[in-house]
């Protein structure tokens, strides 16, 4: 993984890679939207190693678009779908990452309804669902940590008092919403603000120059 | 029943809301209030929307196939479709005001709050899905190897399903 996360702009040609053309974009879509079987987690992490093997994304862009995901009305997988899209072939990427994920899978999901009656009954089926459901909720935290770890590696070459900020905020943010008083969007923004604020006052340790290529982890 | 009102209902409960089974409580008022869906419709849409591949999200498709046939699947998963481009706005509004710190710093904590959110769903999820100590097994294998980056998510799944039929199969 190369160190070109510096994106002046949205939509940038990601690093190494090349830009990869609207049938790629589609049929990667496609196959990945076709394993996704159990739900948003998979989805969700298939996604994200997509991503991260292709070179499309790295770490911590990653998870940026995954926030930005998070504050606007509908699907956040599909809108994360769409800024992936976006970013790699402007509107054409667009509608090839979105049909792509979206038109297997809702095909399925009313096949699955017509066929539901039959399914629901049967307890092999049933047995089988009561093993996935379970590895989704792993699936779900492998994420999570996968998504921290590089925030908390950067807040650690700052010092350790930008390591306090994240994980309180972090904390913050679980409590809130574990709550429930206040809706998640509201939650993040909250996150958002109160990071800024605190982290300009408290600054970053000077960084030691040679270190900073190597750190894309 | 009339198709534009039907799209504009689905399209409202997505424009208002976001992912997951946010857009049941506005569905669930309109439609059973106009008599276009049952209870029974919800709980069936609900249970496959857990089980289809894709977003949870998409389990207003199979409320759709459910109340309208096709039309409806095809009208529903339009209407979750459009709202998220508005995050296109944002990206843009985002990209121009990259280079200032202080908005760097405050994505950075939507980063940091995004995965803590995270946790009191999955927690939340874990309480009504991890029934026994097979469950519990199966999520942290399920978590050892995810975190491994080297098997594939749909070998993870289907190793559970296995699991599944083994433990509770029987």
């Amino acid at each position: 993984m190369s160190a070109g996360r510096r994106d002046s702009a949205w939509q940038v040609a990601p690093t190494g890679a090349g830009r990869p053309g609207l049938w790629d974009l589609f049929f990667t879509f496609v196959l990945l939207s076709l394993q996704s079987f159990g739900g948003g987690a998979s989805t969700f992490m298939l996604i994200n190693r997509t991503c991260l093997q292709r070179g499309w994304l790295d770490d911590q862009e990653f998870v940026r678009t995954w926030a930005l995901a998070q504050v606007t009305p509908g699907i956040n997988l599909l809108k994360l779908t769409i800024l992936i899209g976006s970013r790699l072939r402007g509107w054409g990427g667009v509608a090839a990452c979105v049909s792509g994920l979206m038109i297997p899978t809702a095909l399925i999901t009313a096949l699955m309804t017509a066929g539901f009656a039959l399914i629901r009954a049967n307890p092999l089926v049933q047995a089988v669902m009561k093993g996935v459901m379970p590895a989704t909720i792993g699936l779900s935290l492998a994420m999570a940590l996968q998504m921290a770890l590089p925030l908390f590696a950067r807040a650690r070459r700052e010092g350790p008092a930008r390591v306090s900020v994240s994980a309180g905020v972090l904390a913050a943010a679980a409590a809130l919403m574990a709550l429930g008083w206040i809706s998640p969007v509201l939650v993040l923004l909250l996150s958002g603000g109160l990071t800024a604020a605190l982290l300009a006052l408290v600054p970053a340790r000077p960084q030691p120059a040679p270190r900073e290529q190597g750190g894309g982890q | 029943m009339n198709w534009l009102l039907y799209f504009w209902l689905f399209l409202k409960a997505s424009l208002f809301t976001t992912g997951g089974l946010g857009n049941l409580p506005l569905l669930h008022q309109d439609l059973i209030g106009l008599g276009w869906a049952r209870e029974a419709d919800f709980l069936t849409a609900i249970a496959v929307g857990q089980v289809s591949p894709g977003p949870n999200g998409l389990w207003s498709v199979s409320l759709g196939y459910l109340t309208y046939g096709w039309a409806g699947a095809a009208l529903a998963t339009l209407a979750l479709s459009l709202p998220p481009l508005l995050v296109l706005l944002v990206a843009g509004f985002y990209a121009r005001m990259q280079g200032s710190p202080r908005v760097q710093d405050f994505t950075r904590g939507l980063s940091l709050g995004v995965v803590g959110l995270t946790l009191p769903v999955t927690l939340g999820l874990a309480l009504s899905t991890v029934t026994d100590w097979g469950g519990a097994a199966i999520a942290a294998g399920a978590l050892g190897l995810a975190l491994s980056k080297r098997v594939p998510v749909i070998v993870i799944l289907v190793l559970a399903g296995l699991a599944g039929f083994l433990l509770y199969g029987g």
